[in-house]
């Protein structure tokens, strides 16, 4: 297993995709950042959910984290290099559960250098524009562990869903849709559910004020079923379709 | 269909010891190298590999024959559990691929010509093939790299490869890729290696290539299969071939009982024909009245024929040699199944 998981580590390490993913990833935070900071008058910025959107913009990086599973999936199949990565590791199960540990990785670094990077430049413009910082400590720190705890979910949910769906274009452009537009019409249309979505249940880890929004537990434990399910059912796909 | 197989099976003269006569169907039983037996595979309405059995002994380089659609690279990837017999069994070394213990340190397979990440040196992929198959087992994360590190350099030697190692594979010519694709085979110092139509695409240079490389590593002892379409391109290689068509086994047979049936004939157009086969009916040479003024004479050179003639004093129009070839027994062969 640790023979699977450092060739793995190799394959994310000797591509452009992630690189090119988290210099995506950056410019959309500071983009964010720059935009919810410096639009609004300083007495809409000086309250606690504007400054919660402001500073929370690095949970954006949960979509960056889950294409990095859907790449490290999708791609084996549409390069076709599954085909050595199975005949060199005929144990499938095994080979999903070193991308899985290594996508969970990726997406941590990718969760802190997210949150960091919000976190830093939200900080600045509000010192530049001399208002209060209105978050306490606490909510400050739920921002710091969640998201990279989000962000590890989604990476793992990527390679499931990568994994299931096997074709890279409708992975990505599934990944994409459903992420910044079912899961968000679902949300506004019927609040009732909105806490229980993918996107609504990781909003609970980063005590995100919006009403909808379960108790961080909650949160944390619906997150985890989606992700284990989606993992399962890959597993499972992959290991009994043909490749051919 | 079993029956008819192996009645066949045990016709073809030098094919016996490589069958595995009455040797029984346990996993471990007999020495085969590579055995189907009775191996099947469906796909919806298509029946793409039906009833197969061959088996292949150590140290013999064999050759998958059959025209494109025959169930050859259906084959090729239920050995390796890529897929899933519908029935019957596909053993290597005894065992089913999957039941190996590291497996891919005992077979090396190339399976498609670019199986490679565009983006990714050619180095980097051997590199993460090789920590896969466990390259120095135990030890600390170092020591695994290193290790890995060490056989990547050793088989970039061996295919040729060194100098574009650190290149991306996106801008490797098809040879490259071949020698990158056969080098990733060659990573577990296999003792089997099976490669599917490994000559598509390649140069004459690189057919030469690959055919020395293989003559060398069969020499060690180890075994090769690999399929072709086209016979002539692996003809110089292999010691025996499986020739299947529409997923049936049509042949098993070493190569020279192939080349025994090569002939050679002249198809010769004379006002006499009839006269002409006569005469050489009478030297004891086999002709056949084609209709109106044509004969085919089998078996001897062009020449003779125009000798014959001359003695007798017959005019010819046309004397055309027409050597059917290996090739021409292979096609002739997969025609009579279809």
């Amino acid at each position: 297993m640790l023979d699977q998981l450092l060739s793995e580590l190799r394959k994310m390490r000797s591509t452009r995709t992630n690189l090119g993913l988290l210099a995506g990833m950056i410019a959309l935070i500071v983009l964010t950042v720059l935009l919810n900071g410096f639009i609004p008058k300083a007495h809409e910025l000086a309250t606690h959910d504007n400054q919660h959107m402001l500073l929370s913009a690095g949970t954006s990086a949960a979509l960056f984290a889950a294409l990095i599973g859907v790449m490290a999936i999708t791609s084996e199949f549409r390069h076709g290099t599954i085909r050595p990565t199975f005949v060199v590791t005929p144990h499938r199960t095994r080979v999903m559960a070193a991308k899985v540990i290594t996508s969970l990785l990726m997406g941590v670094l990718f969760g802190l250098a997210a949150i960091g990077l919000s976190l830093g430049v939200g900080f600045a413009i509000l010192t530049i524009r001399d208002i209060p910082l209105e978050l306490t400590t606490s909510h400050v720190i739920w921002l710091l562990v969640g998201t990279p705890a989000m962000t590890a979910a989604w990476a793992a949910l990527g390679v499931g869903l990568g994994a299931i769906v096997r074709n890279q274009v409708f992975a990505v452009i599934g990944l994409i849709v459903w992420a910044m537009v079912v899961d968000n019409l679902l949300r506004g249309l019927i609040p009732s559910i909105g806490g229980y979505t993918p996107v609504g249940a990781s909003a609970a880890l980063v005590a995100d004020p919006a009403d909808y929004v379960l108790a961080a537990t909650a949160g944390a434990m619906l997150l985890i079923g989606y992700v284990g399910a989606c993992v399962a059912g890959g597993a499972f796909a992959v290991a009994r379709r043909d490749v051919t | 269909m079993a029956a008819a197989i192996s009645e066949r099976e045990q016709m073809l003269p030098g094919s016996t010891s490589a069958l595995g006569e009455g040797r029984d169907a346990a996993p471990c039983g007999g020495d085969a190298v590579v055995r189907a037996e009775h191996l099947s595979k469906r796909f919806g309405d298509v029946l793409a590999v039906d009833d197969l059995t061959f088996s292949l002994e150590r140290g013999t380089v064999t050759g998958f024959l059959g025209p494109n659609g025959a169930g050859k690279t259906t084959t090729l990837r239920m050995l390796l559990h890529l897929v899933q017999p519908t029935a019957g069994r596909a053993l290597v070394f005894g065992h089913r691929y999957q039941d190996l213990e590291r497996p891919g340190a005992r077979v090396g397979a190339v399976l498609e010509a670019a199986d490679f990440h565009p983006g990714r040196s050619g180095r980097d992929h051997l590199f993460s093939l090789a920590l896969a198959l466990g390259e120095g087992r135990s030890g600390s994360f170092l020591e695994r790299e290193r290790a890995a590190s060490a056989r990547v350099d050793a088989v970039l030697g061996l295919v040729e490869l060194s100098g574009a190692a650190r290149r991306r594979v996106g801008g490797y010519s098809l040879g490259m890729r071949q020698r990158l694709g056969l080098a990733a085979a060659l990573l577990g110092d296999p003792e089997l290696l099976i490669l599917d139509e490994p000559a598509n695409g390649l140069d004459p240079e690189g057919v030469r290539w690959l055919r020395t490389f293989l003559r060398r590593f069969a020499a060690e002892g180890k075994t090769v299969l690999i399929s072709s379409h086209v016979l002539a391109e692996v003809a110089q290689t292999v010691d025996q071939v499986v020739i299947i068509n529409k997923g049936r086994l049509v042949t098993f047979s070493p190569l020279a009982d192939l080349t025994a049936q090569v002939t050679g004939a002249v198809r010769v157009r004379a006002p006499e024909a009839a006269r002409l086969h006569e005469e050489l009916g009478r030297e004891g040479i086999r002709s056949t009245l084609l209709d109106g003024d044509e004969l085919r004479v089998d078996g001897v050179p062009s020449a003779r024929v125009g000798e014959i003639a001359y003695h007798a004093g017959l005019l010819l129009h046309e004397l055309v040699p027409e050597s059917s070839s290996l090739e021409d027994v292979f096609l002739e062969l997969t025609a009579k199944e279809a």
